[in-house]
């Protein structure tokens, strides 16, 4: 009975005529591909011709910019190593870096409380979304170095000792981008099919423990990658703290520059700078991507390397540290 | 759930549904429905789309609040509770304890996507109930072999057909013991070749004397092994009887239609 099998489909000889009946007997094999198509692409005149156009104007700001004095690229080079510069670099990381975290945790905090059944707490979580959000970066950084005005002393000591300009920035960062970040995770915690929760209630959770534990492990897969974005924009946002004098890269840029007046030298050392950060961390966020991309729930896409097909629990498995060895092991 | 006094145990009611109302929106999607299940008892409902029967059973366990009427499991209310001679919705987590009882079983699976099929049979008795570690293990392998998922436990849901993630859904739920067992069109997201498969799982359940609330199209099914089918309409039972009377001699005409129509 299984020899013979009805065939609809590519196995049918291609001269099968209207009306006719195919069996597939044993030993009857459809016919192999010999070899993958080539097919070469054309180079068409469009991209010739704007290739020659960019080389053009790029030559020609190169060639009028090259000799100008006020574009000294010795002092470039002279300052893009500086220890103050890498020292500026290191904060600007620090800050990022430790920005993001806080915003995030904070952010679970939120878009848990924004979706949670007990209605003040939804309705304070959208206010604090609303309120980070809305006011402007560069405002909340202002507002947190201007604390002292409005409490002059916190716990007993001296709030301008208390706060520099980095513990400033980093509020001030951190509190913005959790207002973005709540809407991200929330976002996720959405993207999650109600019958998950249905499932976790119906076994006998409560739906704080469904969303929890159920969820939000599940919407890890749509949280990452916006997440890389937001943290490439974090790197270029701590440059607002250059305003409150925060020790990042671009305060220390402005501090050199402020001396010895050579502003543009100084500003390209910035730039480039920031352009290997953002570089580094998109490289990273590709990655990232690709790995979340590749495992929708649902897709049977064998993983590179791995013996088991991927899914996404293997990809969140490995960023929250679960055991992702147990599978390996086989 | 031993099948050692039948006779005795089929005598007490399980699952009482006395006069439920309820309105999703401005749509009165059920109204007033009466049904009783007898310890051991399977119970099939039959209807047309829309007639109410997954809301009913989402009542049941109080994932959706009811607006009226009482529904009650081994004698005591769920979702509900009176003190001083005041109904008081209870807390989530006297709701989440009665819901341990009641297994649930959807039609569109929802194994959690994260875990495999064994970790999705031991996440109910290990982290809700906190069984120790190797009885729950122990347990949730023998249940997998008997819905026949012993070799894909490792498996993910992503990773199995339908009728496989079906039948490893049946398994967590009846991991945590459960007194009544409630089957929502368990088989009505399947590729035909698959639903047998889900089916014969089920029977061997109802065969080891579970409770069984069956809300299904499969009429072959119904026939073979319900006690009792009961036919909805548009938020109303409309028959409710022994399973073959029902389903070859309809008393009320719009069961007639609707079976001729699905056979
Ligand atoms: N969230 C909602 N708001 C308003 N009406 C709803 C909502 N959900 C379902 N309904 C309506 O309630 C009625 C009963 O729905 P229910 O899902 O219980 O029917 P059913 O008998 O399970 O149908 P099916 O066989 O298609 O699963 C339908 O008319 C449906 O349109
Ligand atoms: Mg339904």
């Amino acid at each position: 009975m299984m020899t013979e099998v009805h065939s609809a489909g590519q196995s049918q000889p291609a001269a099968l005529g209207v009306g006719s009946h195919y069996v597939r007997r044993a030993g009857d094999e459809p016919a192999m591909q010999e070899a993958p198509l080539r097919a070469r692409h054309r180079l068409g005149y469009g991209q010739i011709l704007a290739l020659i156009a960019a080389l053009v104007a790029f030559g020609i700001f190169v060639r009028s910019q090259a000799g100008n004095p006020n574009m000294d690229w010795n002092v470039t080079g002279e300052y893009l190593f500086h220890p103050l510069i890498l020292n500026g670099v290191a904060v600007t990381i620090q800050l990022a870096v430790l920005a993001m975290l806080i915003s995030i945790v904070l952010a679970f905090g939120v878009a848990v409380a924004i979706q949670s059944t007990n209605k003040v707490a939804s309705a304070l979580g959208r206010a604090y979304v609303w309120f980070f959000r809305g006011v402007p970066m560069l405002v909340q950084v202002l507002l947190w170095y201007n604390l002292a005005v409005l409490f002059p002393t916190i716990l007993g000591r001296d709030t301008n000792t208390l706060i520099s300009g980095f513990t400033a920035g980093l509020f001030a960062l951190s509190l913005a981008e959790s207002g973005y970040m709540a809407e991200i995770i929330r976002g996720g915690i959405l993207s999650v099919p109600a019958g998950q929760t249905d499932a976790g209630v119906s076994l006998g959770l409560t739906r704080g423990q469904a969303l929890r534990r159920i969820v939000l492990p599940q919407s890890i897969r749509v949280i990452i990658p916006p997440t890389g974005n937001q943290f490439i924009g974090m790197l270029k946002a701590t440059s607002l703290v250059s305003v409150i004098g925060g020790s990042d890269l671009l305060t220390r840029a402005q501090l050199i520059y402020g001396q010895n007046f050579k502003i543009l030298p100084l500003l390209v050392v910035a730039v480039l700078w920031y352009l290997v950060l953002v570089t580094i961390a998109s490289i990273g966020q590709y990655f990232l991507e690709k790995r979340f991309n590749n495992s929708q729930p649902g897709s049977r896409q064998a993983r590179k390397g791995a013996g088991t097909p991927g899914t996404t629990t293997t990809a969140i498995r490995s960023m929250t540290g679960g055991a992702l060895w147990k599978r390996q092991r086989r | 759930m031993e099948a050692t006094a039948p006779v005795i145990t089929k005598a007490d009611t399980m699952l009482r549904i006395d006069g439920v109302h309820k309105w999703l929106g401005d749509n009165h999607v059920l109204k007033g429905v009466d049904i009783e299940v007898r310890t051991g008892e399977i119970v099939c409902i039959l209807g047309p789309s829309g007639s109410g029967k997954s809301t009913l059973l989402r009542c049941i366990n109080h994932l959706d609040p009811v607006d009226g009427g009482t529904i009650e499991i081994a004698g005591e209310r769920v979702g509900y509770e009176t003190r001083s001679g005041h109904l008081y919705e209870q807390r989530e987590r006297q709701v989440a304890k009665a819901r341990q009882q009641i297994g649930m079983v959807f039609q569109h699976f929802n194994l959690f996507g994260h875990m495999t099929a064994l970790e999705n049979v031991t996440y109910g008795p290990a982290k809700i109930l906190g069984r120790p570690r190797k009885q729950v293990l122990a347990t949730a392998r023998e249940l997998l072999a008997k819905v026949g998922m012993a070799d894909r436990a490792e498996a993910y849901p992503s990773q199995l057909s339908g009728g496989q993630q079906q039948r490893v859904a049946i398994a967590r739920a009846l991991a945590m013991e459960p007194r009544l067992m409630m089957f929502d069109e368990p088989t009505s997201a399947l590729d035909p070749e698959l639903v047998g498969e889900v089916l014969a799982t089920m029977r061997q359940v109802a065969e080891e004397g579970m409770t069984m609330v069956v809300v299904t199209h499969e009429i072959g099914f119904a026939r073979e092994v319900a006690d009792r089918v009961v036919f909805m309409d548009q938020g109303r039972v409309l028959e409710d009887g022994p399973a073959r009377e029902v389903l070859d001699d309809p008393r009320h005409e719009r069961t007639a239609t609707f079976l001729r129509r699905v056979r």
